[in-house]
C-alpha cells in the first residue's frame, strides 16, 4: 500500500483520516468500514496495556467513543471517525492490545462498523497527499516528538 | 463486560504533593472514566489541596525521563472534562486563597460534598 513518512510516523495514503482525533478508515467492498488508531496514536500513547472495545451492535455517533485504550502513561478514548453501528470488535485485542502498537492499520484495527452517513463524513475526513500534509501540519504544530516503534512492529 | 456510559464517578483526594506516588493514580483513574464517557468530578480536601497551589504541581515528576509532571496530568484531566473541584475550608490548612489556585478549579463548601456524594453513582476515595 502507498505510504508516506512524517517524522517516522507513517501515512498510508490509501485510508481516509480523522487527523485531530489520530483514528483512520477504510472502506470495505461490503460497504462496512474497518476503523482503527493512527500509528502517530499508537507512539503517542506507548507500548498499550489494555484496549475495551465497545460492544457489537453499539451505535455511535461520530466523535463518540468507540474504545478506551491505556498505557502506562496515557489514557483516552478512541473516537469514532463516523455514525453507525459497530458489527464486529477486534477480539485479539483483549488478549494482546499491543497488536495496535505493532499493526496500526492492519492486524490492530479496533472496530468494524456499518456507517449510516458515510458518505457525508467521508467527505469531512481526510486521503492521499492531503492528509500527509494535514499530518505534516499537525506533527509540527503539536510539536509531536518521531514515532517511535516497539518490537516486530508492522505499520504498513 | 456491561457498559457505563453515563455514570457518575466522585473520585475524593487526599494525597498532597508530599506523597507524590499517591497524587497520579487517582487523576488516572479520573481520565479513564472521562474515556468511558461518565461525568467525572475530583474532589481534593486534606492534603490534596496543596497540589492545586500554582507552581507545586509542576515539581511533582514521578518518571525523571518523561516530560510528565503532576501539573500534566491535571492538565489532561480537565482536557478531558474532568471537573476539579476543591475543599474551601481546607486552603486555609496551607495558607492558600482563591487567588493561589491553578486555573479550571472551582471551590465548593462542605454541604456540598455531602450532597455530590449522595448523588454521584460511586465514590472513590484516596
Amino acid at each position: 500500500m502507498s505510504h508516506e513518512k512524517v517524522n517516522e510516523c507513517v501515512i498510508l495514503k490509501d485510508l481516509h483520516y480523522s487527523v485531530e482525533d489520530n483514528t483512520w478508515v477504510k472502506v470495505n467492498d461490503d460497504g462496512t468500514v474497518t476503523v482503527g488508531m493512527t500509528d502517530v496514536a499508537q507512539s503517542l500513547a506507548g507500548p498499550i496495556l489494555h484496549a475495551k472495545t465497545k460492544s457489537v451492535g453499539t451505535d455511535r455517533k461520530k466523535g463518540r467513543p468507540i474504545a478506551t485504550v491505556e498505557s502506562g502513561k496515557w489514557v483516552g478514548p478512541v473516537k469514532s471517525p463516523v455514525s453507525g453501528e459497530i458489527i464486529e470488535i477486534n477480539a485479539g485485542l483483549a488478549g494482546d492490545a499491543q497488536l495496535i502498537n505493532r499493526s496500526p492499520y492492519g492486524a490492530g484495527w479496533v472496530v468494524k462498523m456499518k456507517p449510516e452517513n458515510l458518505e457525508a463524513e467521508i467527505g469531512e475526513m481526510t486521503t492521499g497527499d492531503e492528509a500527509v500534509a494535514r499530518y505534516k501540519e499537525k506533527i509540527e504544530r503539536d510539536k509531536i516528538q518521531a514515532c517511535t516503534h516497539i518490537a516486530g512492529s508492522d505499520t504498513y | 463486560m456491561e457498559d457505563h456510559e453515563g455514570k457518575r464517578i466522585l473520585v475524593i483526594q487526599t494525597h498532597g504533593v508530599e506523597t507524590p506516588t499517591r497524587t497520579y493514580s487517582p487523576l488516572f483513574y479520573a481520565m479513564a472514566a472521562a474515556a468511558m464517557e461518565m461525568e467525572v468530578m475530583v474532589w481534593f480536601t486534606m492534603n490534596g489541596t496543596n497540589q492545586l497551589k500554582m507552581g507545586e504541581a509542576e515539581k511533582i515528576q514521578l518518571d525523571k525521563t518523561s516530560n510528565v509532571n503532576l501539573k500534566t496530568m491535571l492538565t489532561m484531566a480537565m482536557d478531558s472534562d474532568v471537573e476539579l473541584r476543591v475543599c474551601q475550608q481546607s486552603l486555609e490548612l496551607w495558607d492558600m486563597t482563591p487567588a493561589d489556585l491553578i486555573d479550571g478549579v472551582e471551590i465548593l463548601g462542605a454541604t456540598s460534598i455531602i450532597d455530590l456524594a449522595l448523588e454521584y453513582d460511586h465514590v472513590m476515595y484516596f
